[in-house]
């Protein structure tokens, strides 16, 4: 069956042994991804991979992701491979430039096989809206239920075993979701901790680089080479880098973590609930103090739509630079004015118009205040609320969604009038810009669910140390799709 | 009734920092069009903007010297509208949070000093360039994201004159200050007029009127003359001013119509998320302010100090490249009166005939000072100093290596001249006798006839001095 | 607050250089409905309006500044390879006016 349903450090083991040499785990990458059914994939860079490859002959030991291949979301900037964002709009571009993440993994030698699908310019939570269409959960193989997303394609390749890791970004909760969903270590550090440089926009104060792992001890390997200043980014971090390794596996007797009541008695799917309460009391067992605290339901409440309002209204201009004049697709018109409506109306989805125009008109001077203003004021409420439990916490321990994967069937990307707190609450960690991570925690009629930490603002050791726990005590890690079955 | 005129300006600056306000895209002026892009001029997907240091620097600067209050911690804010030449579909501003607020200006105007409130300073980018054919229109990004200042004046200004004197003020701030050149016919400074008229004394608004594109300062009254008659015959024939941008047509010297202004735009301002709020220390503030290039006000009263005249002082300071070529070749130790004469006059009719800049004027300040140094040391005459001064145009050489080279210094050597006073009387025996019958002008008839001997080269004043103690001696 | 129809949302989306079919404008009015609702829930939060609004998820304020040194242009080519219609090194559009 090959070698790429190991982990990183698994792989490692193997190249510096010589058992193994990056062109084989290319060409066996290659061969998964041209026999994936799951629409995984904008671009698969064969040509470009395979060069790569053959040029890496001597293993550097010193470097976990020497020779390891992966996938990147298709919002990322990638010199001279083509990248869309999903959306019509940009067809054909091909960047100029790399973002700091891909040229920083290219640095270390790592190799990316694939541009991945998202939902479109990654504003969607389905895996469903991309210009290629539904992108599948290939832990269901009747294709009936949901990947997730945004981070669809990066999610699928690493659960189908494709790759050891792979690079999405997370606005809501782009990476944490399709992770619960697919039964992988979704994590996204605090804002600021890994550059943003060329990563496609959606919602500027809200996006972070975010990836997807098989394990705990491979997001914190990934972190040591993401992690950094970058002067390209303002909003990048001076904040000194650690090695995230070192306090894997410590000791966590005396850590306390706080379950937020009102997003856990919001579940109703006894499956996920059982395994949250015995993960707890394992933890317990483990010496971790976990209490249950309590969160102001109206601000719980308040997360959607302050969500989309503030989403959408960063997205709205964020996007405003795709008019098909300087790059992208573009309509032929008699005026201007004519050439940008035709492009921007054909090169959109509906959905993406739809929510352009809630976030434009939230920031109209005369809306203002009732909408855009108010929703960030809403924003500072949820955040002090949350730090206010992360003075007395290390970290806030709750399932990740509120159910497996959903289905296709009646599920709509319209915005919902039901408050499903434990479907949105993951944004807190977007909102106050902390480090957040998804961990496999148990399965419902065969479908993957996870559960998720949430820690201060640069305190990832600390994360990664819980992490690296919580998921030693549920026991369920390196896994991949076909096992699921 | 007697009207007056209600006048506002906002002017665009375009700075001459080395990159562009938030890209390290070079900022140069007159290249092949869109060879000065980086990726973040044209917006490609992805990039991010970075602020330019030097252009905040520029900013506080102009605002000190307009007298504002600077912000120390800058904000961001996006502007945001669709147009052709926008490559973000938003324009990076400070709309609420500009870095300079509440200053002033005084302008010398015929009753005196009077006092502009400027409103606010903020920092922006340039748009990128485009150049129209019959056909279609062509994109240049090289402009786009060029750094920008916008100085908005509060509406204190009642007619043409005043206006203009605003605009020179702030012309010669921004170029001494070495922030632009501050060239309207370049596009460089850029002025949008706001005018209404009223009845004098009245303390009423009328309707706002724009005047936009004017190319030059002279323009700026022009149009603002003509407006206020045309605005005052709307009115006098019952007929209202209706809220309109109109142009300058440089041709009629009217302002006609562009487009009647429905209700203003909305910009859907907010704070920038890709810029967190950056603070300037004082440490910083200061030390921009105290290394800040010299104004033409206080090198005014310097020049004042150094006894010019307040016609040469004016003239040095209209452009700022001839008073910092004036300021170094002071450093020569030349007296400053003649020093300025020469700078006014002889090096200016170079400019002139040659119609080039100062920074292209061949002599370097340093001769220059030398040249006018031996001159009132005596060594050369005017005549000999300004043919020294025309070899110096050819190869830029010290006047004293000159000097010698051509063998233009004057003969001070009492012998030597007092042999050709005995030659030259001797031959003139009529003017002894003249002389002695008191007519005087006979000694300057013999201080000539010496000059025509040595082909000028004799210092006058010794010159007569020796004839006049021969006469006597005879 | 500006009440929202079709036509107030046809002229948004007009102003944002794009159209939409009717039904999609209906499909738009039902999300406005709910969105406004959830944001009057939002103003009944004791105190939201007295809060700071955030932009940033916490304090991010920096001295950093970048040096004033330009850096090597983009290749024309490279620069304009993306656009759609070029003419002798510019990007073409048909004529702006006004």
């Amino acid at each position: 069956m090959g070698y790429l349903h190991l982990s990183i450090t698994e792989l490692h083991e193997l190249l510096k042994k010589g058992e193994v040499t990056p062109l084989d785990l290319v060409k066996e990458a290659i061969d998964k991804m041209k026999a994936d059914n799951n629409n995984a994939f904008e671009y698969i860079m064969e040509k470009e991979a395979l060069e790569q490859a053959s040029l890496l002959t001597k293993c550097e030991e010193d470097n976990p992701l020497w020779g390891i291949p992966f996938g990147i979301k298709d919002n990322y900037s990638t010199k001279d491979v083509p990248t869309c964002g999903s959306s019509d709009i940009l067809k054909g571009y091909v960047p100029i430039f790399s973002s700091e993440v891909y040229q920083r993994l290219i640095n270390k030698h790592a190799i990316p096989v694939a541009k991945t699908t998202l939902d479109e310019l990654a504003m969607g939570g389905s895996g469903t809206t991309g210009h290629l269409g539904k992108t599948y959960n290939p832990w269901d193989k009747s294709h009936k239920h949901q990947v997730g997303g945004s981070s669809c394609g990066s999610a699928a390749m690493v659960s189908a075993g494709i790759v050891p890791f792979s690079i999405g970004s997370d606005t809501g909760d782009s990476v944490r979701k399709p992770a619960s969903y697919n039964a992988l270590v979704g994590f996204k550090p605090s804002w600021g901790r890994i550059s943003r440089f060329g990563l496609f926009p959606f919602a500027t104060s809200l996006d972070h680089v975010a990836y997807f792992t098989r394990n705990v001890e491979d997001s914190a390997i990934l972190l040591n080479v993401l992690a950094g200043r970058d002067d390209k980014d303002s909003s990048s971090s001076f904040k000194e880098v650690e090695d995230y390794t070192l306090n894997l596996n410590k000791d966590v007797k005396g850590k306390k973590l706080a379950v937020i009541k009102e997003i856990v008695d919001s579940i109703d799917n006894k499956d996920i609930i059982n395994a949250f309460n015995s993960s707890v009391e394992k933890l317990r067992a483990s010496g971790v103090i976990i209490d249950y605290v309590h969160m102001d339901l109206s601000l719980l409440k308040a997360i959607y739509p302050a969500y989309i309002v503030i989403s959408c209204a960063e997205a709205t201009s964020n996007n405003a630079n795709l008019d098909g004049i300087k790059f992208g697709q573009r309509e032929d018109g008699d005026t201007y004015q004519e050439v940008i409506m035709k492009t921007r109306t054909n090169g959109f989805s509906e959905l993406i118009r739809r929510r352009f125009i809630i976030g434009s008109y939230s920031l109209l001077k005369e809306n203002q205040n009732e909408l855009f203003l108010r929703a960030q004021k809403a924003r500072r409420l949820i955040v002090n609320a949350t730090n206010d439990i992360l003075k007395e916490y290390d970290g806030i321990y709750c399932p990740a969604s509120p159910s497996v994967a959903p289905l296709f069937v009646g599920s709509s990307d319209k915005l919902s009038n039901e408050y499903l707190i434990a479907d949105n609450y993951l944004a807190i960690g977007n909102f106050a810009g902390l480090p957040s991570i998804t961990i496999p925690l148990g399965f419902s009629e065969k479908l993957p669910f996870g559960v998720n930490l949430t820690c201060k603002a640069f305190e990832e050791s600390n994360t990664f140390n819980l992490a690296s726990k919580i998921e030693e005590v549920i026991g369920i890690k390196n896994i991949i799709a076909k096992e699921g079955e | 009734m007697p009207f007056e005129a209600v006048i506002g300006l906002e002017i665009h600056v375009e700075m001459k920092t080395k990159s562009k306000m938030f890209s390290s895209g070079p900022v140069s002026f007159g290249d092949l069009p869109n060879t000065k892009i980086n990726p973040v001029d044209m917006a490609f997907p992805g990039t991010m903007p970075v602020v330019n240091k030097q252009a905040v620097i520029n900013a506080i600067r102009v605002s000190h010297a307009l007298n504002m209050t600077i912000d120390h911690e800058l904000w961001f804010d996006r502007k945001n509208y669709f147009y052709s030449d926008l490559p973000k579909g938003y324009q990076i501003t400070q709309q609420f949070r500009p870095i300079g607020s509440l200053g002033y200006l005084d302008i010398k105007t015929a009753e005196g000093l009077k006092r502009i409130r400027v409103e606010r300073l903020h920092m922006e980018e340039d748009t990128c360039k485009q150049l129209h054919s019959w056909d279609c229109s062509l994109l240049d990004y090289n402009r786009a994201g060029i750094p920008l200042i916008e100085i908005v004046s509060m509406p204190d200004m009642r007619n043409g004159e005043e206006a203009m004197k605003y605009v020179e003020k702030i012309r010669s701030i921004v170029t001494f200050l070495d922030v632009s050149d501050g060239k309207m016919e370049e596009g460089s400074l850029r002025c949008d007029v706001n005018i209404s008229i009223r009845e004098a004394g009245s303390d009423k608004f009328g309707t706002k009127v724009e005047i936009k594109n004017l190319n030059s300062i002279a323009n700026i009254q022009k149009a603002i003359d003509f407006e206020m008659k045309r605005q005052e015959q709307v009115i006098l024939s019952g007929g209202v001013v209706t809220q309109e941008t109109r142009r300058f047509d440089e041709a009629s010297k009217e302002t006609v119509l562009m487009r009647v202004k429905t209700d203003s735009v909305d910009y859907k301002y907010f704070t920038d998320p890709n810029l967190p709020p950056i603070r300037l220390s004082d440490e910083f503030v200061d030390e921009a302010i105290r290394t800040s290039p010299e104004l033409a006000d206080s090198k005014y009263k310097r020049y004042e100090s150094l006894g010019l005249s307040e016609y040469d002082i004016n003239q040095l300071l209209q452009d700022c490249g001839i008073s910092s070529y004036f300021d170094e070749a002071l450093k020569s130790g030349a007296s400053p009166k003649l020093l300025a004469n020469w700078v006014i006059v002889d090096v200016q009719a170079i400019l002139n005939k040659e119609d080039i800049s100062i920074k292209e004027f061949k002599i370097s300040p340093l001769h220059l000072g030398e040249l006018v140094k031996i001159i009132e040391e005596g060594k050369v005459s005017n005549k000999q100093a300004r043919e020294i001064f025309t070899e110096m145009l050819k190869i830029d050489e010290s006047p004293n290596e000159l000097m010698k080279k051509m063998g233009t210094s004057m003969i001070s050597d009492e012998e030597a001249i007092k042999a050709m006073v005995n030659e030259v009387i001797d031959a003139n025996p009529q003017s002894v006798i003249d002389y002695k019958n008191g007519k005087d002008r006979a000694v300057g008839f013999l201080v000539g006839q010496i000059m025509k001997k040595s082909q000028g080269k004799v210092n006058p004043a010794l010159t007569n001095k020796l004839v006049v103690e021969e006469l006597k001696r005879r | 607050m500006k009440k929202v129809n079709k036509d107030v949302l046809k002229e948004a989306a007009n102003k944002l250089m794009f159209d939409m079919s009717d039904e999609q404008y209906d499909t738009l009015l039902e999300e406005f409905d709910i969105i406004t609702k959830q944001m009057v829930l939002i103003s009944e939060i004791p105190g939201v309006d007295d809060a700071e609004p955030m932009t940033f998820p916490f304090d991010v304020s920096t001295t950093f500044l970048r040096e004033d040194v330009p850096v090597e242009p983009l290749p024309r080519e490279e620069a304009l390879k993306n656009a759609k219609d070029v003419v002798d090194g510019q990007v073409r559009l048909p004529k702006v006016v006004g």
